[in-house]
C-alpha cells in the first residue's frame, strides 16, 4: 500500500528516519522535503521516497524488497503524486550505481561524476532549453553565471570585462526565488545596468545554473563533501550547456567571503578546461571597500540608501530608492 | 482535440505504461521508450498514433515509459491521459470507446 507520510509525527518519523539511515543516506534537513510517501506491507514501511518541489530525494527500499518491482513503484507513485501539483518535469540526484535503475524508468542523464549523477524526466529536458536559448555567432564566446541580488557595480564590472574581451557574452541569470529580489526584477536590473553593451544577451539560467537541482547547498547550508560533488555536477551541467552554445570562457569574480562559492571556483577550475576556460576576476572595490551584494542587501535592511549608492549603478539605485517598503517587508517576512 | 496542458497516465510497474502528453506544434512527436521496442515498438507506436487520429488530436508530445504493456493497457493509458490533457474527463468520446 502506497501512502503519504507525515514526518511530524514522531511515531512515523522514527519509521522514517530508521529506513532513511539503514541505507546510508543522511538527512540533511527536514524543511527541504514538500511531501514524502512510503509503501507499507502489513504495517512495515519498505520503502519510502520524497520531493521537494520538482527534485526527487530520500529514496531508500528495505534491502529484503530491493531488485524487485518496489523500486519501480516507489518513482511511479512519486511521479504520480507529483503530477496532481502538474509538476512533470522531474529531476534526481542519486548515486552512480542507481543511475542505471532511473534510466530503465525513462530518465535521462544529464550530468554524472565518480560521485554523484543527475538525471530527469518529463515533459521538459536540457536539450530543449539550449534549444531555446539564442544562438549566436562569433569566435570567443563567453559567459557569465550571476544571480545578481541585486545587480551591483561589482556585477557591471565582471560584464564589462568579459565584454571587451570577447566576441559575444551570455549572462544566464539564476532563476530561483530565495533571493530577496525576485527573478524578475534582477533579470530587469541587469538588463537596464547593461544596456549600452551591444554585444551581451540576458538569459534565464532555467533549472540548469545553480539551481535547487543542480547546487542545492547555494541556498542550503551544507556540508563540505556535499558541496563538492554538488559543485562539480553543476559544473558538468554547465560544461555540457557551454559546448552546445560554443561557449569557450567562463568569467566568474573572485570571492573573498563565501566559503561556497570558493569551492565552486576551484571545483569550475579542475572540471571546465580545456574545453571552457575559466577567467576569475578580482572583485571590484570602490576605495578600499570590495563590492557585495550582501553588503547592498544588509545596506537596504538598515534602511540606508547612501550606503546602498556607493555600491550599485543608477537604474538599481533608483528601482531600491522607489521599492524600499517592499523590500524591507520582504526582509521582514523573511523573504 | 487540442492539448491544453501536461498530462500524465499509467505508472512504471510491469506490464503497464507511463504516459506524459504535452502541447506540441510540429505534428505528433513520439519518443517512445521500451525493453521490447525491438519486437513491438512499430505496434505500440500504432496503437498510439491510431488513437490519437480517432480522437482528431494533429499536434502532441507523446513521452511513453513502457513495461511490457499489452494493446488494451496502452489504449487505456493513453486515453486516460488524452482526457486529462484536453480536460474532457467529463465527456468520454463513446465513438472512440467503443
Amino acid at each position: 500500500m502506497e501512502t503519504t507520510i507525515n514526518l511530524k509525527d514522531p511515531y512515523y518519523f522514527k519509521q522514517w528516519q530508521q529506513l532513511i539511515q539503514s541505507e546510508g543516506l543522511f538527512i540533511e534537513n527536514l524543511d527541504d522535503i514538500t511531501e514524502t510517501i512510503g509503501i507499507y506491507e502489513n504495517d512495515k514501511l519498505i520503502a519510502t521516497g520524497s520531493y521537494y518541489e520538482n527534485v526527487l530525494k530520500y529514496l531508500a527500499i528495505d534491502p529484503n524488497y530491493q531488485g524487485g518491482n518496489t523500486f519501480n513503484k516507489l518513482v511511479s507513485t512519486l511521479i504520480n503524486q507529483l503530477a496532481t501539483d502538474n509538476i512533470f518535469h522531474i529531476f534526481v540526484f542519486t548515486k552512480p550505481q542507481y543511475m542505471q535503475s532511473f534510466e530503465y524508468l525513462g530518465f535521462n542523464v544529464i550530468a554524472q561524476n565518480d560521485f554523484s549523477a543527475l538525471l530527469e524526466t518529463g515533459d521538459y529536458s536540457i536539450d530543449q532549453y539550449i534549444e531555446e536559448l539564442p544562438k549566436v555567432e562569433g569566435k570567443k564566446i563567453s559567459a557569465i553565471v550571476m544571480n545578481a541580488n541585486p545587480f551591483t557595480l561589482g556585477h557591471r564590472y565582471l560584464i564589462e570585462q568579459a565584454s571587451q574581451n570577447s566576441d559575444f557574452v551570455y549572462v544566464f541569470v539564476v532563476n530561483q526565488d530565495v533571493s530577496l529580489f525576485k527573478m524578475s526584477e534582477r533579470m530587469q536590473l541587469i538588463k537596464e545596468g547593461t544596456k549600452d553593451l551591444t554585444n551581451i544577451k540576458v538569459v534565464n539560467g532555467g533549472q540548469y545554473m545553480v539551481s535547487f537541482v543542480t547546487f542545492p547547498s547555494y541556498f542550503i547550508k551544507s556540508r563540505t563533501d556535499v558541496i563538492d560533488y554538488q559543485t562539480a555536477l553543476d559544473a558538468q551541467v554547465f560544461k555540457r550547456i557551454a559546448q552546445a552554445l560554443h561557449i569557450t570562457k567562463r568569467f566568474v569574480g573572485d570571492e573573498p567571503y563565501s566559503q561556497t562559492t570558493e569551492i565552486y571556483n576551484q571545483t569550475m577550475q579542475k572540471v571546465l578546461p580545456p574545453e571552457v576556460e575559466l577567467e576569475i576576476l578580482d572583485r571590484k572595490e570602490v576605495g578600499q571597500d570590495i563590492i557585495s551584494a550582501t553588503k547592498v542587501r544588509q545596506a537596504i535592511s538598515d534602511n540606508d540608501l547612501a550606503t546602498v549608492k556607493k555600491y550599485v549603478p543608477e537604474t538599481t539605485y533608483t528601482f531600491i530608492k522607489e521599492n524600499i517598503q517592499t523590500l524591507l517587508r520582504r526582509i521582514h517576512d523573511g523573504n | 482535440m487540442e492539448i491544453k496542458h501536461t498530462a500524465l497516465a499509467g505508472t512504471l510497474e510491469s506490464s503497464d505504461i507511463q504516459f506524459t502528453l504535452s502541447k506540441g506544434d510540429s505534428g505528433v512527436e513520439i519518443n517512445l521508450d521500451s525493453q521490447v521496442e525491438k519486437q513491438f515498438g512499430k505496434q505500440i507506436r500504432k496503437v498510439i498514433t491510431d488513437l490519437l487520429a480517432e480522437y482528431g488530436i494533429e499536434n502532441v508530445k507523446v513521452r511513453a515509459v513502457d513495461k511490457g504493456a499489452l494493446d488494451c493497457t496502452i489504449k487505456a493509458r493513453l486515453i486516460a491521459a488524452i482526457q486529462r490533457a484536453t480536460d474532457t474527463k467529463n465527456q468520454p468520446n463513446w465513438e472512440v470507446l467503443g
